[in-house]
């Protein structure tokens, strides 16, 4: 069971539906192993229906009433079947349709010894979504960040000097907090990573690659 | 802007078994069965005012998206009601649903987003299943309308720009000349007095 979720203003606007689409993917898989934030968005979606139901309606005319009626025959759009590849069953059907394949089958740019990473496409432009893959025991250098970076634990765990973190579990940071996550000793870690400005390592030893993080959205 | 209506007549319900006994529930559900287009119509003319009055909030869109949103929302209506499940959910919050939806989707669009995914791709795998959870939403419904009237201003107003004008927080703050934090804090402080507040 999640221990870390997002707090209940950024829910809200998930489920206003307002929110830039990767984070919405973010937070929608994060719904899928979270019963308590499913409960708490069907609450906030209560509360969109009930502002809806109070609207000052808009008189609409017959005109479209009739356009609407002459459509009805139509044949509705083909919609798309959830994937059910016992591989990556445990994962949101969501990250599954934008993976296309298992963790295998990703093609993965290795960054450091011990993190590698893998760009996913959701065709919004203002957020790279990435699926990051810690060796067991591994480090992540220190890094900050220029923007926010919300984080999805999908598989084993990492800690950090906040906390330890493990399946489902979500994480949503500010800019310019640092820190050197490092993946749990027993077995290797994937978290979903959406940023909306690139990473930028602050340990000397890394400070030469940060010219080449270029954010790698779309 | 969002104002209070006082019609939970039309919103009864029946025992603690939470069968829903709504109008716009049956209305939907007898669309589902047979087909009905006379029911469709009745079902149309009081949602698409209100589809309409959504699109336009906080002028999001222009006149002639707000048409073709209606019109969207009400075909899919049409053809997803045989999935409307009266036990899960009142026809208002399932349409606000396919609303809400279509309104990202067509705001996408807009801008050209090049997605594969559509806004109902963004829907949990699995919804809570607890024999409870219809019913927990028919009392918090039943609460939230109680309970808006008792928001401070402020507060309600911050609401009606989040769900209806579908502005961020950021946007809201901007708008209002607000720190961003205050806005956050009104939310949170309008979902407490709502009573929706879930410990987590």
């Amino acid at each position: 069971m999640a221990k870390f979720h997002p707090r209940v203003d950024l829910l809200t606007e998930y489920v206003a539906g307002i929110l830039p689409l990767a984070q919405s993917a973010c937070i929608s898989a994060h719904l899928n192993y979270c019963p308590q934030c499913q409960q708490q968005s069907a609450r906030l979606q209560d509360l969109g229906a009930v502002l809806f139901d109070s609207l000052t309606p808009v008189p609409v005319g017959d005109a479209l009433l009739n356009t609407v009626l002459a459509r009805l025959d139509e044949e509705p759009p083909l919609s798309y079947r959830r994937a059910q590849d016992p591989a990556v069953g445990r994962l949101p059907a969501l990250l599954q349709r934008l993976m296309k394949g298992d963790f295998s089958e990703l093609s993965w740019n290795k960054i450091t010894s011990s993190l590698r990473i893998s760009y996913l496409k959701t065709g919004d432009p203002g957020y790279e979504f990435a699926l990051y893959h810690i060796k067991a025991g591994g480090k992540i250098p220190e890094h900050t960040h220029r923007g926010s970076e919300m984080t999805l634990v999908l598989q084993g765990g990492f800690s950090d000097a906040a906390g330890s973190y493990h399946e489902g579990d979500f994480l949503f940071r500010e800019a310019s907090d640092t820190h050197a996550p490092t993946a749990l000793q027993s077995e290797d870690c994937i978290c979903l990573a959406v940023l909306d400005a690139p990473l930028r390592f602050t340990s000397w030893k890394y400070r030469w690659m940060n010219p080449f993080l270029q954010l790698r959205a779309g | 802007m969002v104002e209070k209506r006082n019609d939970s007549a039309s919103d009864g319900w029946q025992g603690p078994t939470g069968r829903r006994t709504d109008e716009w529930s049956e209305c939907l559900t007898q669309i589902a069965a047979t087909g009905d287009r006379a029911a469709f119509t009745r079902f149309f003319r009081h949602f698409a005012p209100l589809i309409k009055a959504f699109a336009l909030s906080g002028s999001s869109l222009s006149a002639a998206h707000a048409d073709e949103l209606v019109q969207e929302v009400m075909l899919k209506a049409w053809q997803k009601a045989s999935a409307f499940n009266p036990e899960k959910a009142a026809a208002s919050t399932w349409v606000y649903t396919i609303a809400r939806n279509c309104r990202t989707d067509m705001f996408r669009r807009l801008q050209k987003f090049d997605t594969p995914l559509a806004a109902d791709d963004f829907m949990p795998d699995q919804e809570p299943s607890e024999p409870f959870a219809m019913l927990q939403s028919r009392r918090s419904r039943d609460t939230i309308h109680a309970l808006m009237g008792t928001l401070p201003p402020d507060q309600a107003q911050i609401l009606a720009k989040v769900y209806m004008e579908g502005k961020s927080h950021a946007e809201a703050a901007a708008e209002l000349d607000l720190p961003l934090g205050t806005v956050k804090s009104r939310v949170r402080l309008a979902i407490q007095k709502l009573q929706i507040q879930i410990d987590r």
